[in-house]
């Protein structure tokens, strides 16, 4: 009754809608850079042990500084006190040096600082297959390995799941549709596991693929002799991923579409008589995609952690198997690192998913600014 | 005075497969419709309205079991057309429908205009512009400003909503349109305010309505013929003063002796039983289990019979056998 007056000119709503929208974006950075500082600072205590790690790196240095001065001929004929003290030199040298002298309260904090800045630092003792210890050279060197392995197996999930689950959301009850779902259990196995049958059978029982590494040794000399060699090595890694997750997944997109296809709007649009490839392209994916774009921006971040075992049993270079690698080796630099651009991607994705949000749906655009 | 047929439909039937058995939720419906008339069809909940409205605009779920009759609009056996032809010919362009529930039935993401617009653009391949400004011409016909057209479907009132739904099936001028409990989320106030606006549309636009309610008092505004159904059949068809002066059937007298009056001292009355479930009707007359009228012949299924040049009631009382042997 009272809609019109509610309702202020359209270009004043405008010019606040836009206040608003500036507002809640502000607010939104605001949120995330916090989010991302809290999440770095307790990846940097956690990985340190609460600085637990410092008194066995103490331990480390002082066996390091005698094993060095023993070893030294230089040293041999050195009086016992004189020797201990060089070695007492030594190590007062390297704690300056990484500052351990310090309480650990402060020097994390310090981290904290570098760590924003994406300063990663050193690597305590991994170094990159080049040899550098940049711990920012080490993580990229994985990063290809584990984009182009990950990314496409995500990807063809993705996409094909998506695609198979409208149509099945089409042929509600059709055998085609049971039978599928039907399937769904087998993503109950993890990737590896897949894995481990799928090198069985086609790298051993039937010899066609290889059964690990990424690329054939020595390494093919053209360009695509060696991009052939690489998606001959793919192939299983990839077979195994999409097994264990296509079922499940168009299982639950297909639930998904399920749902949304009986909104009244859409029986509405059935009713209007519009062709049924607008109806899915206008009333289905449109209204929904929001989730959908979430749940792919979602899984394309996922990749950066790679996948541990999977990339273990096909001895894939990638960064599941590096940081695997850094826990094991307490390389708490690398760990930091890679948390910290993780945290970075993520609420870079989430600030992107924000923005999308407001351009895909009216309701939080309008709605979500006035609150 | 009398304006040539619009509708026929004869024998329509539409059954569901369930878990529990075939449900027959419009067992053999038959009636007439001329133009610029308004028939409103009464029924308790379940009895089969709703999916007389799907039957007649090929609205079906997934588990449609049968469909059968014969439903004539002007020249076209709408019945015998294909799927695809019937998508481009008839619907919407000559027949519309007015879901329930339409408080959702607009796209959240789309704006209001171009929803209502969209079956000119679709259907008929109308510019853009051209079918918002038709848009807007049916905005004003239903009451509701053009600054709505623009706006998304969450910044508008229920009323407000429900009126831009009527102006979507209105847009392409339609001969018929269906509606389906369109104002019974409503206040009493925007009923009355949509049941004028549908009042003036049928004067002014001379467009038949198919009226589906269970809300006998708010119908009566606009009926021109009233059509009681009963467990997926019309139980009585009649012209709207002869219903609701001298309802023929007992379960219409039964139903109008239920319908409350303001500041009136007599308890409306409800009826006993329940309506029989549709997935086994029983055989014979559907309403004899509640029919305090029983008599022996209610074990058949009653014919429609002819009381009056356009009344037609389902029950052996009316007769000429019984009457003469009766009374």
């Amino acid at each position: 009754m009272s809609d019109s007056q509610r309702i202020p000119p359209p270009r004043r709503a405008l010019w606040r809608d836009l206040r608003h929208l500036l507002a809640y974006t502000v607010k939104r950075l605001l949120a995330l850079l916090l989010t991302v500082l809290v999440s770095v600072y307790l990846t940097i205590v956690i990985a340190n042990m609460g600085g637990r790690v410092d008194e066995l790196r103490l331990v480390q240095i002082r066996s390091e500084a005698a094993e060095a001065v023993r070893a030294d001929p230089a040293f041999l004929d050195m009086p016992g006190e004189e020797r201990h003290a060089l070695i007492e030199r030594r190590v007062s040298l390297e704690v300056e040096r990484l500052r351990l002298d310090q309480p650990f309260l402060l020097r994390s904090v310090d981290y904290l600082q570098r760590a924003m800045r994406l300063e990663l630092g050193r690597a305590e003792q991994m170094h990159s297959d080049r040899g550098s210890r940049e711990v920012y050279d080490i993580i990229v060197e994985r990063l290809p390995a584990t984009l182009l392995l990950f990314g496409s197996a995500n990807l063809l999930v993705f996409f094909t799941s998506v695609f198979v689950a409208l149509t099945l959301s089409r042929r509600y009850g059709s055998a085609l549709d049971r039978g599928v779902i039907a399937l769904a259990p087998t993503s109950a196995a993890p990737g590896w596991f897949y894995g481990i049958f799928l090198i069985l059978v086609f790298a051993f029982v039937i010899p066609l693929l290889p059964a690990g590494g990424m690329v054939a040794a020595p390494p093919p000399e053209g360009r695509w002799e060696y991009a052939a060699s690489v998606l001959r090595h793919m192939l299983l890694p990839l077979a195994a991923m999409f097994l264990s997750s296509i079922f499940v997944s168009i299982y639950s997109w297909r639930t998904f579409f399920l749902i949304h296809s009986s909104e009244d709007y859409v029986e509405m649009a059935r009713a209007k008589g519009l062709p049924s490839h607008l109806i899915e392209r206008r009333y289905i994916l449109r209204p929904t995609l929001s989730p959908i774009v979430t749940s792919f921006l979602l899984m394309l971040i996922g990749l950066w952690s790679g996948a541990i075992i999977l990339e273990q049993v096909f001895n894939w270079p990638g960064l599941g198997s590096l940081l695997f690698r850094a826990i094991g080796h307490r390389d708490t630099p690398v760990i930091i690192g890679a948390v910290v651009i993780f945290a970075y991607l993520l609420a870079a994705t989430v600030f992107l998913l924000d923005i999308l949000y407001a351009l895909l749906d009216p309701r939080v655009r309008l709605e979500g600014g006035r609150r | 005075m009398s304006e040539p047929t619009l509708l026929r439909v004869a024998d329509l039937a539409l059954h569901y497969r369930t878990r529990r058995g075939v449900v027959r939720a419009v067992d053999g419906v038959g009636f007439d419709l001329r133009r610029n008339e308004a028939l409103v069809v009464l029924g308790e909940s379940g009895c089969g309205k709703s999916s007389l409205a799907r039957a007649l605009m090929r609205v079906l779920p997934r588990n449609v079991q049968h469909t059968g009759g014969r439903v004539m609009l002007g020249e076209t056996e709408v019945t015998a057309l294909p799927d695809e032809r019937f998508r481009r010919e008839v619907q919407w362009s000559r027949m519309a429908l007015v879901m329930q529930a339409s408080m959702n039935a607009l796209n959240p993401v789309v704006r209001v205009g171009e929803q209502v617009a969209e079956p000119l653009r679709v259907l008929r391949g109308w510019s853009r512009r051209r079918a918002l400004e038709r848009a807007a011409e049916v905005f004003g016909l239903v009451g509701v400003s053009t600054d709505f057209l623009s706006r998304y479907p969450f910044e508008l009132s229920g009323g407000m909503r429900q009126r831009a739904v009527l102006a979507m099936a209105l847009v392409a001028e339609p001969e018929l349109v269906i509606l389906d409990e369109p104002t019974s989320a409503l206040d009493v106030l925007t009923q009355a305010g949509i049941m004028n606006a549908l009042k003036r549309i049928k004067r002014e636009q001379g467009t038949s309505f198919i009226l589906i309610t269970h809300d006998v008092a708010t119908s009566s505004e606009l009926a021109d013929r009233v059509a009681l159904m009963y467990a997926g059949q019309f139980v009585e068809v009649a012209d709207a003063d002869a219903f609701f002066s001298r309802p023929a059937h007992p379960y219409s007298r039964m139903l109008m002796a239920s319908v409350p009056r303001l500041r009136q001292r007599s308890r409306p009355e409800a009826i006993p039983g329940q309506p029989p479930n549709l997935f086994d009707p029983p055989s014979g007359c559907r309403f004899a289990a509640r029919c305090p009228h029983r008599f022996a012949r209610c074990a058949h299924d009653p014919e429609a019979i002819r009381l009056g040049e356009r009344h037609r009631v389902r029950c052996w009382l009316h007769d000429e056998s019984t009457r003469r042997g009766g009374a």
